[in-house]
């Protein structure tokens, strides 16, 4: 109860005055609980120009409880596990970490912001991160080459959708990913 | 009363539209006002209340109380928002505003206000007056006390410091905070959670950090928390409130390194938070903090579990409201020592503690924090833990004393000590009139038949023995029963003098004596005879069988005692002297031959011949047990007797090999053979 009103008014919130590169839609307008959110590659980072898919799930005790976020359109980055659905390693997403009066468009930035600086050091990815910490250039590379192959087109949200499995892009972080994600995005498009 | 011509009357209807709290002190005078100024200073001032309470009574209150100690002054300032009210009566005379000013009285309650300032305020009053040209002044005279209220009367130093008699420092500090939160409740807040304007009233405002929330998210969100046992989340929901905190405390150079983030358990009853759930909030943090700390003892009960008693931590008290405010009044203090202590413990996985005794403080077993047994004192050495289903040592030294120093109830089975008297006991337990000696039944009526001659002149082994183990059976029994009779009413024959008496103690109060004592002494001094010549020899005779005819008149007879146990008389059980049970007696027990002595005087067995006794063990018990074999007699109880060591006893059998069939039978008897091995190594020392 508290709950919907409460997600009522950040989605106005969101959708009114929406933070920079962020663009949130409902996919569907009887449930308030699954967000998708378009996030515009940061301009000054590699993953420029691309538009990538967020899938928020919001839980029934909200906002007690963390919202889950995971990326449906695939992404080269060290803290968002190289899969379908992609999941992401956010501090303050940890259940130990959330604090109810965290809103979502705080959390949105938060996840923007990572786009930007990647944390290297809290991996969930670890060849990526340590492509990231050892090879810079070899990690931009492989970075836009993923923009250009998935973040170009149409967002999809539909994690199955998010592309074929890329041969160039080995997936050691299947194993690493904790998996905290519910769910794989939502089917609803 | 309305006299339309009184300017007083218009004066007085302005006043009370601009000022509707105005009251009339007087019912019957209109013209006296009285009105509360609220003393709330632009900025918030530091009050200071220097010196110790009991310093200086409230006098002038102009200077500083000269009897305060130094400089402590400083120390126990306080910033304050709202000092108590100024309270303003002005009475209106007849003859004013014309001819007489408005007279004005001044009060703060407590009197915080010093009294040149009162006297000033006061006579302000005639002074704007005079400056009004002799008009109506009230209302120029209440907006002059209000803006002197603002400025805090120009009491406020240049450092913004006020200083207050400590006597008002309770109750000036209360009214700010009443001030605060009526403050609070007046004003309109955006809960962060719920993201809804809330009234202050209907809001918690964080104690460590001032963050604001609608108690409905709060208390939704901490009690959601609890009950999930997740109490880590108990803490203020704004994001990043902690690191907030820290950096707040790291730019004032404070040396906290942590602020805390925790909620104390008083503030969730503030908020409030049911009580039973701060109670669980209370109970999981105590046992995170017990998990965490590497060096907790848990307690080796298994039904217990709880931890052992530490310095460093308090176990939580129940929770009762009132110990919860406590705790939280302690709380700081604890603080740094919880710090230091988590620090310790990071540092340090493991540290021995000072001391091997640990005592749990859920069931204060005091226990050896190495090997987990119960205490044994610093200076022995842990005992290898008891296996499962084995009895410990300890265990059977208790069923050993329980063998040897109790009859058990024909009845009911219970255990029962004597401590002393007669050997004619009732059972407190199941009221069952039994003998103490072989544990047969007796009958109500005459229980003492048992211990005399039947009309067939049949005699029972207990025959004559009716006053034996007069002070008690077993180890420190007996001597200082308090209204017991502690001394022999015969002369003692050997007077070798019996050791200091040691104090009585009562291992298994389960027995009452009987109270006919008149009975027992006729009783005692009919038989005496008898008696005496069976305690010189075998004061603690057990049932077992003689032989021989005894040259005392010992017969040979049989007399059935209860309905279950079969006695063959024996007045003169086959005592083997025994310099192992000497041995085994340790100091208490002075020597043995000394005890066969002493025993002669039924009454002066002191210490020495209880001592004795208390050597017999195995052996002396033993020794009947091999002479009843051959009668079959089912002597499982008597022969638990004490045995006096014997010179003229007969030997049957090499004493090594006595020594095992006695024990053999015994415990046979008992169904107890199993012990035997373990007993065995223990004997096996001694022999």
């Amino acid at each position: 109860m508290t709950s919907n009103k409460r997600i009522t008014k950040e989605l106005a919130e969101c959708t009114t005055h929406p933070p920079v590169g962020i663009t949130v839609t409902l996919p569907n307008d009887s449930d308030l609980h699954t967000w998708h959110v378009i996030l515009d590659g940061p301009e000054d980072s590699v993953y420029a120009g691309g538009k990538f898919g967020l899938v928020v799930k919001l839980p029934t005790e909200y906002p007690f409880k963390a919202p889950t976020i995971t990326f449906s359109t695939r992404i080269y980055h060290p803290n968002v596990t190289n899969d379908s659905p992609g999941n992401i390693c956010l501090g303050l997403l940890k259940s130990d970490k959330w604090k109810p009066s965290t809103r979502l468009a705080s959390v949105l930035e938060s996840v923007r912001a990572l786009l930007e600086e990647p944390q290297p050091e809290d991996p969930l990815e670890a060849r990526i991160a340590d492509e990231y910490r050892t090879d810079r250039k070899e990690f931009e590379k492989n970075a836009r080459a993923y923009v250009q192959r998935y973040a170009k087109g149409p967002v999809k949200f539909d994690a199955s959708s998010a592309g074929p499995a890329d041969g160039n892009a080995s997936q050691p972080g299947a194993a690493t990913a904790t998996a905290t994600a519910t769910g794989s995005g939502g089917s609803r498009t | 009363m309305a006299d339309t011509g009184d300017d007083r009357d218009v004066e007085l209807g302005s006043l009370s539209a601009i000022f509707p709290e105005i009251q009339h002190p007087h019912p019957d005078d209109p013209y006296t006002i009285l009105l509360d100024l609220p003393v709330t200073p632009s900025q918030a001032v530091t009050v200071f209340f220097p010196g110790p309470v009991d310093s200086a009574p409230p006098q002038g209150n102009d200077g500083p109380p000269a009897a305060g100690p130094g400089q402590r002054a400083a120390v126990d300032s306080h910033q304050l928002a709202h000092l108590p009210p100024l309270r303003l009566e002005i009475a209106f005379g007849s003859k004013y505003p014309a001819e007489q000013p408005p007279k004005a009285s001044v009060s703060t309650s407590p009197p915080w206000l010093p009294a040149a300032t009162i006297k000033q305020l006061e006579d302000d009053a005639a002074r704007l007056w005079e400056d009004m040209g002799r008009d109506m002044v009230g209302f120029a005279y209440i907006d002059h006390v209000q803006q002197a209220a603002e400025r805090v009367f120009d009491l406020v130093d240049v450092n913004g410091s006020l200083e207050v008699d400590p006597s008002y420092k309770i109750a000036i500090l209360d009214y700010d905070i009443q001030a605060r939160k009526a403050a609070f409740d007046k004003e309109t807040y955006e809960c962060g959670v719920c993201l809804e304007p809330k009234k202050g009233s209907a809001c918690h405002k964080m104690l460590d950090c001032g963050h604001v929330f609608c108690v409905a998210c709060l208390q939704d969100f901490y009690e959601a928390a609890i009950k999930e046992g997740n109490v880590a989340a108990v803490r203020c929901p704004a994001p990043s409130c902690a690191r907030e905190r820290e950096k707040a405390a790291g730019s004032s150079g404070k040396k906290r390194k942590k602020p805390r983030t925790y909620i104390n358990p008083s503030e969730l009853l503030q908020i409030p938070i049911d009580p039973e759930t701060v109670k669980r909030y209370v109970d999981i943090k105590y046992k995170l903090e017990l998990e965490a700390d590497k060096n907790t003892i848990y307690c080796p009960r298994s039904w217990c579990g709880g931890a052992a008693r530490s310095k460093k931590r308090k176990k939580p008290e129940g929770l009762e409201l009132a110990e919860v405010e406590e705790e939280s009044g302690s709380e700081d203090d604890d603080i740094d020592d919880g710090d230091q202590a988590e620090a310790e413990g990071k540092s340090k996985p493991y540290k021995a503690p000072d001391s091997l005794l640990a005592i749990c403080e859920d069931c204060d077993f005091a226990f050896c924090s190495r090997c987990r047994q119960s205490w044994h004192g610093e200076y022995v050495l842990c005992a290898p833990p008891a296996e499962k289903g084995q009895p410990s040592a300890e265990e059977n030294a208790t069923l050993e004393y329980l063998r040897y120093y109790t009859t058990p109830c024909p009845t009911c089975s219970v255990p029962a000590q004597k401590t002393m008297g007669c050997n004619h006991m009732i059972c407190a337990r199941c009221q069952t009139h039994f003998c103490y000696l072989c544990a047969a039944w007796l009958s109500e009526d005459n229980p003492y038949s048992h211990f005399n001659e039947d009309s067939k002149g049949n005699k029972t082994s207990c025959y004559g023995r009716l006053w034996e183990l007069e002070l008690g059976d077993g180890d420190d029994v007996g001597h200082n029963f308090a209204g017991g009779p502690v001394h022999a009413p015969h002369p003692a024959p050997a007077p070798a003098p019996a050791p200091a008496p040691v104090p009585a103690q009562r291992v298994i109060p389960e027995i009452e004596e009987p109270d006919d004592d008149d009975d027992d002494n006729e009783d005692h001094n009919r038989n005496g005879r008898g008696r005496d010549n069976h305690g010189a020899r075998d004061v603690r005779a057990a049932a077992g069988p003689a032989l021989e005819a005894h040259a005392d008149g010992g017969q040979v007879g049989i007399a059935r005692e209860g309905p279950l146990v079969l006695r063959i008389a024996a007045n003169r059980p086959a005592a083997p002297a025994r310099g192992g049970a000497a041995r085994r007696g340790g100091g208490r027990g002075a020597a043995a031959a000394v005890g066969a002595q002493q025993q002669q005087g039924r009454n002066q067995r002191g210490g020495a011949a209880r001592g004795a006794a208390a050597q017999r063990g195995w052996r002396g018990r033993g020794a009947n047990n091999n002479n009843n074999n051959n009668n079959n007699n089912p002597a499982g109880r008597g022969p638990r007797r004490r045995e006096v060591p014997d010179v003229g006893g007969d030997f049957v059998l090499a004493p090594a090999d006595q020594e095992w069939v006695r024990q053999f039978v015994q415990l046979a008897l008992n169904d107890q053979e199993d012990i035997l091995l373990m007993m065995e190594d223990d004997e096996g020392a001694d022999i």
